[in-house]
């Protein structure tokens, strides 16, 4: 799993406790990632990720049908599922303020094994981290 | 004319910046099946 993961684009370094079960991936500077890709590897290894969370940095902009959209590149966003820490950032949509969040970005559904490669991410806010104006 | 270039100019100086920097952090992931 460790060289699966290595092999991934912007993956500078992974780590992994055998005890419980834990991926910690580091990332390289530019933070250019696809965390679908890594679930992917993952799966390929031989195992299937249970959960993944991941902090990232972004800007909150609203989509197409008005929901709250945390984008961390140019041409990469996690669509926000709507919770409490989520509704608290609404008035920065749109602006140039930058955020750090916390969040949980995909669970295993009950029941399945393969995890659905189609599936979009979505990101649920549990900290937020840092709120720069 | 130019007073919108310049404008627009700045307006961008502000903006690439900051979404240049915006990124992914950190990933962490709980993994079932491992032996």
């Amino acid at each position: 799993m460790q060289q699966h993961l290595g092999r991934q684009d912007g993956v500078q370094k992974v780590e992994v406790s055998l005890l419980d079960g834990k991926v910690q991936v580091t990332l390289k500077d530019d933070g250019r990632v696809d965390p679908a890709r890594l679930i992917k590897a993952v799966y390929d290894s031989g195992v299937t990720v249970a959960e993944m969370d991941m902090t990232a940095r972004g800007h909150i902009v609203k989509d197409s049908s008005g929901g709250m959209v945390l984008q961390t590149q140019p041409n990469q966003s996690f669509a926000i599922v709507p919770n409490e820490l989520s509704s608290g950032l609404e008035s920065l949509a749109g602006t140039p303020a930058e955020i750090t969040v916390r969040g949980q970005l995909y669970k295993k559904p009950a029941g399945k094994k393969k995890p659905d490669a189609n599936a979009p991410l979505r990101l649920v806010i549990l900290e937020v981290v840092k709120k720069e104006p | 004319m130019n007073t919108r270039k310049l404008a627009l100019l700045l307006l961008l100086g502000s903006v690439i910046p900051a979404v240049s920097a915006a990124q992914i952090k950190h990933i962490e992931m709980r993994v079932e099946g491992m032996t």
